[in-house]
């Protein structure tokens, strides 16, 4: 698992805070920080989802054993065969679709939820703040990972399966982040105006708070979304995730732990296209605080 | 009140080999967001040892900015030209190494907080002791008796017993005793104290500045007072400099200063304080407008946007500041005649 | 603020070195306010693993008797080890004997899960110490040197290393280790785990590379964290300033000013980390084959084991909530202006 964030972002300045109809006047400026990663992250989404559907590309599984264990650069297999004579560039791409799939939804399961009872407990404060905030604590202590192989235990491997285990996990730490967000809000200005306008409840947060804490948890996502990524792929690493044969990173690399000595581009392979993607990840969201923060 | 000073009272010029700090067309630049912004346009002003030399202006005027500069502690962004001799020596350009010597040792600066000026996760004798050990080569037991000392100096009671305490066991008042302490470690020969009674009540501001005039009196040194505070300035110092804009606009021994203001802006400034002797519920006479942007200067005299006396010869040509009258300096086209305002 | 009458004020204050022996009222308030917020947490995370292990398909009786047992059989096996009470009395037995110090004993091994523990939380515990030391005392180096010249050399290169680092997962790195230093170097080994008791030599060894894949990522979280602070506040606070102006170094100024008052915003992020780190040991325990207690974790959620699960889970929910108080309360003891309270006279 790479670094769970606690339940504030690590200094790099939050946005500061603008009432709705200010922010609509901001200006873009292109900064590589923010462009570099974010054009590999699409030349890496673009190959698995929309290559597979375009190009010449072996399937992912039912391999000829005849083909068993080529080595990379083979006419026809760029980055060789498994051991079961399955094409790995295939399975790299088929994998990605996978990690992305799952990386993308538990957090946008976690803004979706945890975000907005963050918010709400948040904004209410009193005892529905408390009374969240416990059950969130209780959700975060508990080691998250038990849950996941529990659930992948007992209903069976499978990414649907994978993604609600996870989404246990991201949905407490959107809670804690948007809460936190919004209490660092409440003490503005516009929100009292806003409150003393007669504006209701709901419309305050929705336009009002809402637009306010999104850098925040859209910065969070990306990070989170690598965090995602690599539990997934420990996940199937440990047999749990999504189910053989279908590929995944994780499980690719648990099939070559077998063979590591022998021929290590079977853990290598997939191993950089993890490290890739949760980098860029990463240097995204970074980047995007930054930009956002130094405003 | 204004202490008689040694030779050199009031200053020159030219104040040549007898003045403690001798400081010539300073300039500071910054860079912000591409844009080059003048905070300190020019200074020249010097100081004698043993003078009480009050500097006065609005935030952002470059009262504190030059004064940093002097001692070196601004951020490496800042580009610091012109010249700065501390008894003879000059300051400016000087290699890291050679400014940490200077600092706190030749030239001290007390600051405005004394909440967040000290560290609180260290005990205040440490922080004492600190200081002296950086310029002398003393043992820990030396340090100790000594900074115990300073801090019976600067009228702390019971410092052998607070020497453990944390900074936020003390008051505001004695946290800037503490850190005049601090400043005078070393003896320095001058001390700049950069708005260092403002964030304190009145009675504890009247404290600490009878504090500072005493021990000036008793090591000898020179003081800089930086304040925005007029009051401050006209009851303690020998000589007055008021800034505006990055630019000393007036200067004067402080009796004459106060007596015959030339310079609309300081007329303003001192219009500006509250008088007793006005009738119930008239309004705060205010300086309107706010004082221009650095990065942005505008041709003519800075201050002619917001001047009441302002006519088209301010907005095209800057006012040269010159010694119009002995000791007595400003850089008006249309000077405040004696008996008010014209 | 009336004016200074600054007479030393009289009351149960601290002073000098014996005064660390009273660690009056505020701290132990706030540990025993901690703890009793603590055990309501606890008791939800025990019930949430009930419930979700109830909710799983099977039971232990089909695990135990696999797949060729007769319906009776398993009957018969349910009804020995109350499998066929109803959820609530089977947890309020289980929460009895936990409160009462009886943790139960496995179904499938009917070994006493108390020396079930008693025998693998060690290993996990060492790995999970060894793991930490190497990320601090990785971080707070790099972390100082990078924050000495921001956008410096040091500083680039360190940002860019750690970036890299924390972007790499734990098995991942695993792997990669054992690939160059057990498959390639043969200096250090792959699997396998060397207790105390035969040689502290063999028993580092053995989890160097399992140490360092947990605890290089980590390292690299709290290095940026840390050279952030440090910027921060060699930038921004006055104190830094007044410092400067005594005309000590920079670097004097960078640890003996800085470094204090950002280890305190690492002390808590290290404390909240902890439950992250305890779930990538679970896999690299399994990866380096090391008897530690993830490996009882993993086996007892496929046999249906609830009261081993129950009891791993609860380990590790305590040792969450017990870092994060000692977290807080590390705070509590270092930071002079909570450990000597706000007297200001």
């Amino acid at each position: 698992m790479a670094t769970q964030l606690p339940d504030t972002l690590p200094p790099g300045g939050a946005p500061v805070p603008v009432s709705a109809p200010a922010r609509r006047a901001r200006r873009w400026t292109v900064d590589p920080e923010i462009v570099i990663p974010a054009a590999v992250l699409l030349v890496i989404i673009g190959a698995c989802f929309v290559w597979p559907l375009v190009g010449p590309v072996p399937p992912p599984v039912g391999g000829s054993i005849l083909n068993a264990g080529l080595p990379p650069f083979s006419p026809g297999h760029i980055f060789g065969t498994d051991p079961v004579g399955n094409d790995i560039f295939s399975r790299i791409l088929y994998g990605g679709r996978v990690s992305i799939e799952v990386g993308l939804a538990t957090q946008l399961i976690g803004i979706a939820v945890g975000g907005t009872v963050g918010c709400i407990a948040g904004y209410r404060g009193g005892v529905t703040d408390t009374a969240v905030m416990r059950v969130v604590d209780v959700l975060i202590a508990f080691p998250a990972l038990v849950l996941a192989l529990a659930i992948a235990d007992g209903l069976g491997p499978s990414e649907v399966h994978v993604i609600w285990a996870l989404s246990f996990f991201s949905i407490p730490a959107f809670a804690r982040i948007s809460r936190a967000a919004t209490l660092r809000l409440q003490g503005q200005t516009f929100m009292l105006a806003a409150r003393l306008s007669g504006t209701r409840g709901w419309r305050i947060l929705l336009r009002h708070v809402a637009p306010n804490i999104m850098p925040q948890l859209v910065t969070f996502g990306l990070l989170g979304m690598g965090v995602a990524i690599i539990l997934e792929g420990a996940l199937s690493f440990l047999g749990l995730g999504i189910p053989d044969p279908g590929p995944s990173w994780g499980n690719m690399i648990a099939l070559g732990q077998g063979t590591l000595s022998a021929s290590p581009a079977l853990v290598l392979i997939p191993s950089v296209f993890l490290f890739a993607t949760v980098l860029s990840l990463n240097l995204l969201g970074d980047g995007l605080r930054a930009h956002w923060g130094a405003r | 009140m204004s202490t008689g000073s040694g030779p050199g009272a009031g200053h020159g010029g030219i104040g040549g080999s007898t003045a403690l700090l001798d400081v010539r067309d300073l300039s500071v630049r910054f860079q912000r967001r591409g844009r080059e912004a003048l905070a300190v346009n020019s200074v020249t002003f010097t100081v004698q040892p043993r003078q009480t030399l009050a500097i006065v202006g609005e935030s952002g005027s470059g009262k504190t900015v030059s004064c940093r500069a002097v001692m070196g502690l601004l951020p490496p962004a800042a580009q610091v030209t012109g010249s700065a001799r501390f008894q003879g020596r000059e300051l400016i350009g000087l290699s890291d190494a050679d400014i940490r010597q200077h600092c706190g040792r030749d030239v001290a600066m007390v600051f405005q907080d004394p909440a967040r000026s000290l560290n609180p996760t260290m005990r205040v004798g440490t922080q004492v002791t600190e200081a002296i050990r950086a310029h002398q080569p003393v043992s820990r037991r030396d340090a100790r008796d000594r900074a115990i000392e300073l801090m019976s100096l600067v009228r702390i009671p019971l410092p052998d017993r607070r020497f453990a305490d944390y900074p936020h066991q003390f008051s505001g008042g004695m946290r800037q005793r503490l850190m005049i302490a601090i400043a005078l470690a070393c003896h320095p020969r001058l001390l700049i104290a950069d708005e260092a009674t403002t964030s304190l009540d009145v009675t504890t501001q009247a404290q600490i500045m009878d504090l500072l005039l005493d021990l000036q009196a008793q090591l000898g040194m020179a003081l800089i007072l930086i304040s925005h505070d007029l009051g401050l300035a006209a009851a303690y110092t020998d000589d007055v400099i008021v800034m505006y804009a990055g630019g000393i606009v007036e200067q004067a021994p402080t009796r004459q200063l106060f007596s015959h203001v030339r310079m609309p802006y300081t007329q303003a400034l001192l219009e500006a304080v509250p008088q007793l002797d006005r009738p119930a519920h008239s309004p705060l006479p205010v300086i309107g407008g706010r004082p221009p942007d650095p990065g942005a200067p505008l041709a003519g005299c800075p201050f002619a946007p917001r001047c009441p006396r302002a006519r088209e010869r301010c907005r095209e040509d800057a006012p040269p500041l010159a010694e119009q009258e002995p000791g007595h300096y400003w850089a008006c086209w249309f000077p405040c005649q004696d008996g008010g305002p014209g | 603020m009336a004016a200074e009458a600054d007479v030393a004020p009289a009351g149960p204050r601290s002073r000098g070195p014996a005064g660390r022996a009273v660690l009056t009222s505020p701290a132990l308030r706030l540990v025993a306010r901690r703890l009793l917020l603590a055990i309501p947490v606890l008791w939800g995370v025990t019930l949430l693993t009930f419930v979700v292990m109830n909710l799983l398909p099977g039971n232990a009786a089909q695990e135990i008797l696999g797949a060729s047992a007769t319906p009776a059989e398993v009957r018969a096996l349910e009804i020995r080890l109350h499998l066929n009470e109803p959820f609530w009395i089977r947890y309020g037995h289980w929460l009895g004997g936990v409160l009462s110090g009886n943790l139960g004993s496995s179904f499938t091994s009917g070994q006493q899960v108390t020396s079930i523990l008693a025998q693998r939380l060690p290993v996990t515990l060492e790995l999970l110490l060894y793991a930490f030391l190497i990320s601090v005392c990785v971080a707070v180096p790099v972390a100082t040197a990078a924050a000495r010249r921001p956008g410096g050399i040091a500083d680039r290169l360190s940002m860019v290393a750690s970036m890299a680092g924390l972007s790499i997962a734990p098995y991942v790195l695993g792997l990669v280790l054992i690939y160059i230093f057990a498959v390639r170097l043969r200096i250090l080994p792959a699997l396998g785990y060397e207790s105390l008791s035969q040689g502290i030599a063999g028993n580092i060894r053995s989890l160097t590379l399992p140490a360092i894949s947990l605890g290089l990522p980590i390292a690299c979280f709290y290095t940026r964290l840390l050279r952030s602070d440090l910027v921060e506040q060699m930038q921004g606070e006055d104190y830094v300033v007044t410092a400067r102006a005594k005309g000590i170094g920079p670097w004097q100024v960078l640890t003996r000013h800085a470094l204090r008052n950002s280890l305190f915003g690492l002390i808590t992020v290290i404390g909240l980390n902890l439950g992250t780190l305890i779930g990538a040991a679970v896999i690299i325990e399994q990866i380096f084959s090391l008897p530690g207690i993830g490996q009882v974790l993993l086996q007892s959620i496929n046999n249906r084991d609830v009261i081993v699960v129950e009891a791993v889970v609860l380990v590790f929910a305590v040792i969450v909530v017990l870092a994060s108080l000692a977290a807080d309360l590390l705070y509590a003891v270092l930071d002079p202006r909570i450990r000597y309270g706000h007297s200001a006279a």
